[in-house]
């Protein structure tokens, strides 16, 4: 008896919900621009802006890891972490919650399902895989929850993303060698891992630029799959076989680039690259004997600026369905230590975690303060 | 002995994983604050591709082999379903029939190179597996395909939702909360697993599993039995491709997940009690065995932040305490196998 009132009551319920989601279709289609733009700038002209009703904070938040093993996912946590204990974010966010899932699609939106059920209202992710969401866009969106992948996307308009424009790095590196190098000469690009989209988009902006009229060089291209290991032993292969180079853009694990580069007595050359502490701490050693720097980043920060767009859409703000955030750069002219890279943290710490557009300021010792054994 | 405790004694694994599961599922169903029919869904939507991984891998194990390429051909098949599926009704049919037969072939294939190439199991399914996953490259470069959206959301919900996206019924009541999950497996189980077990071919596996010579000694034909297991095996991870092509609605020739449903497969099917040495335990099992695998990954996500044991959810501690916690469950498993003096006796 007990057990047939519950689930008429079971029943009662889930035609309440699914009549309640029916009549709501969140969010909104609206004109731009959006909330914040100098921070939340859309991606470009045809980007659709979203505005969600707004709730009454605090907000319960979920950061759904897909695998925790590098150091760039193990950064990326504790900035989260860090992030939410600051003081203007503090009373935003009642409760952050931080999974990782492994490397399985499924299990990755089985726990956003999870989130949803509970009650989560905003839900912050690194897709596994770039398709296959549909199911938890179409969840997420019925009962108002705001889904924000970043860095590993969707490919989906349906769902508000963030990420940087890895086109644009390889653009702003292949102008930044052409300053530096001239018009021509021989250029070694390290390339990442292959099939990658983030690989992809970087090398063809850099093509985009380097194979443009007036340009005359000879480009070798090695794969480092954006570890230092791997793009150090490339890097030397390069080097014994085609001698000397003019400049190099190496596309992640730089510091393995350059090492292999002195390891070699290869001259000093401009070189673009990732933003780990090493290859900056090696900039800042060595500029003066010509190993001119640029050194952008895709930054761990990122989960602070998705978590700060989730919030500001459950305000009640307009958002751009894909946000580009702005790519936080320095060279070899602007590096300094205990500002934007620290000579007493490890080579494979990533730089750039602070926004200034986006009010987002979490320092390195802040983030390295949040050991794995706290929780929250 | 009386029949339920003979029924125990034959059954102490599949017993245990059934208590495992409902200790472990039990408690996230307490500590999740909406825990519901649409959170049960929810689970087992998740869960299946791993229920028929491990069901493929628990054929091979029963044998007395293990079978590396069941993530692998759960993938190429994913992929293959991922573009026959993409298109209307009558392709979606195609692409499910032609996925299962896709998956049945390649596992008759492993069993091939096993029994007449006399290769080692676990070093032939490492190669095919290794092809499996390659024909998934070449089916799908960059992960995509779009099955129809209708179609891959009813029949991943209950038979309400079913009824309701294509007109069918209105409401079915308290059935038609029936997850579709549930009746996916239990038409495999009651259509294949069961009806396969009752026959010659199938007990032969079993008797091979337990002992070769001796099956061989008694007339069987052991090169049938684990052909035909291995063909099973090859099935049941064609369900999970066509159960994943269903869930994510596009197909992903991603080696990392294979990897990762192969080894767990192995977990599920130890805890659900086959035992590693083969010949004694059976699909049933390993569905619990999946189960609480599953389950173990459910619980940190509502362990509630200022709880005592709360440190057990940190992020970055997961993996060590969800290694731990199937460190044991796997020892409860096996704990029966290595107490045992002789292993006849598990049979008696």
């Amino acid at each position: 008896m007990a057990f047939k009132t519950l689930t008429a009551c079971a029943t009662m319920a889930s035609a309440l919900i699914l009549a309640a989601a029916a009549a709501q279709a969140a969010p909104k289609t609206v004109d731009g621009p959006g909330y914040m733009p100098e921070c939340f700038a859309a991606w470009d002209d045809d980007t659709a802006h979203f505005q969600w009703a707004a709730k009454d904070g605090p907000y319960k938040v979920a950061v759904v890891n897909g695998f925790v093993g590098n150091i760039w996912r193990i950064q990326m946590i504790k900035t989260a972490k860090a992030f939410v204990e600051q003081e203007e974010i503090a009373p935003l966010v009642e409760e952050l919650k931080v999974v990782s899932v492994g490397t399985d699609a499924a299990a990755q939106m089985g726990a956003i399902e999870d989130f949803i059920n509970q009650g989560y209202d905003a839900i912050i992710t690194i897709a596994n895989s770039p398709t296959g969401f549909e199911r938890v866009i179409r969840l997420a969106n019925r009962n108002d929850v705001v889904l924000v992948p970043f860095d590993g996307l969707l490919d989906s308009k349906d769902v508000m993303q963030v990420n940087e424009d890895q086109y644009a790095m390889g653009v702003m590196s292949a102008n930044w060698l052409i300053e530096h190098v001239g018009n021509s000469g021989k250029i070694l690009e390290v390339r990442g891992v292959p099939g990658n989209t983030v690989d992809r988009d970087r090398h063809e902006g850099f093509r985009s630029v380097m194979e443009a009229d007036g340009n005359d060089f000879e480009i070798v291209e090695v794969v480092g799959n954006w570890a230092p290991g791997d793009s150090q032993r490339v890097t030397a292969d390069a080097i014994a076989v085609h001698g000397q180079f003019d400049g190099v853009f190496s596309q992640g694990g730089t510091n393995g680039t350059v090492q292999a580069m002195m390891a070699a007595g290869h001259p000093f050359v401009p070189i673009a690259g990732e933003a780990e502490n090493g290859f900056r701490k090696q900039i800042a050693e060595h500029a003066d004997e010509g190993l001119k720097g640029l050194s952008y980043g895709q930054s761990p920060g990122l989960v602070a600026i998705s978590i700060k767009a989730a919030l500001e859409a459950l305000q009640g703000n307009v958002m751009p369905q894909l946000i580009s955030v702005p790519i936080p750069a320095v060279d070899f002219e602007t590096v300094k230590d205990g500002e934007n890279f620290w000579s007493n943290l490890p080579d494979d710490f990533f730089t750039p975690n602070e926004f200034p557009p986006c009010n987002v300021n979490i320092t390195a010792p802040e983030i390295m303060a949040e050991s794995e054994a706290d929780t929250q | 002995m009386s029949a339920a405790a003979r029924f125990v004694r034959y059954n102490a694994g599949l017993i245990l994983a059934i208590a495992l599961f409902a200790v472990i599922y039990g408690t996230y169903a307490v500590l999740h604050p909406n825990w519901g029919l649409n959170v049960v869904l929810q689970n087992a939507n998740e869960s299946l591709a791993l229920i028929f991984v491990g069901m493929a891998q628990t054929m091979a194990v029963l044998v007395g082999g293990l079978d590396l390429s069941v993530g692998p051909l759960m993938t190429l098949t994913n992929c293959f379903g991922s573009i026959v599926m993409a298109g209307s009704g009558g392709s979606v049919l195609a692409g499910v029939v032609g996925a299962l037969a896709l998956g049945a072939a390649a596992g008759f294939m492993n069993g091939c190179v096993i029994v007449y190439g006399r290769i080692q199991p676990i070093i032939a399914t490492l190669a095919t597996g290794a092809i499996y996953l390659g024909c998934a490259l070449i089916l799908r470069p960059t992960p995509g395909g779009a099955v129809n959206g209708d179609i891959a959301w009813a029949f991943t919900n209950d038979l309400n939702e079913l009824g309701l996206t294509f007109g069918w019924w209105e409401d079915l009541g308290p059935i038609g909360l029936l997850p579709m999950q549930a009746l996916f497996l239990a038409a495999v189980i009651g259509l294949v697993w069961f009806p396969f077990r009752a026959t010659v071919l199938g007990r032969g596996c079993y008797a091979v599993g337990s002992n070769e010579q001796a099956a061989y000694m008694s007339g069987l034909n052991v090169n049938r039995s684990k052909i035909a297991a291995f063909t099973l095996g090859g099935f049941f991870a064609g369900c999970a491709g066509v159960y994943l092509t269903l869930q994510m609605g596009s197909g992903n020739a991603d080696a990392p997940q294979a990897a990762e449903y192969t080894l767990r497969s192995i977990a599920a099917v130890v805890i659900g009690g086959t035992s590693l040495f083969g010949g004694t335990g059976g699909v049933v099992g390993t569905i619990f065995g999946a189960l609480v695998l599953r389950s173990i990954t459910f619980i940190f996500r509502v362990i509630p932040a200022g709880a005592a044991l709360s440190f057990v959810a940190d992020p970055l501690l997961q993996p060590l305490f969800e290694g731990l916690i199937l460190l044991l469950a796997v020892s409860l498993g096996a704990a029966r196998v290595l107490r045992v003096k002789n292993r006849l006796s598990l049979f008696t």
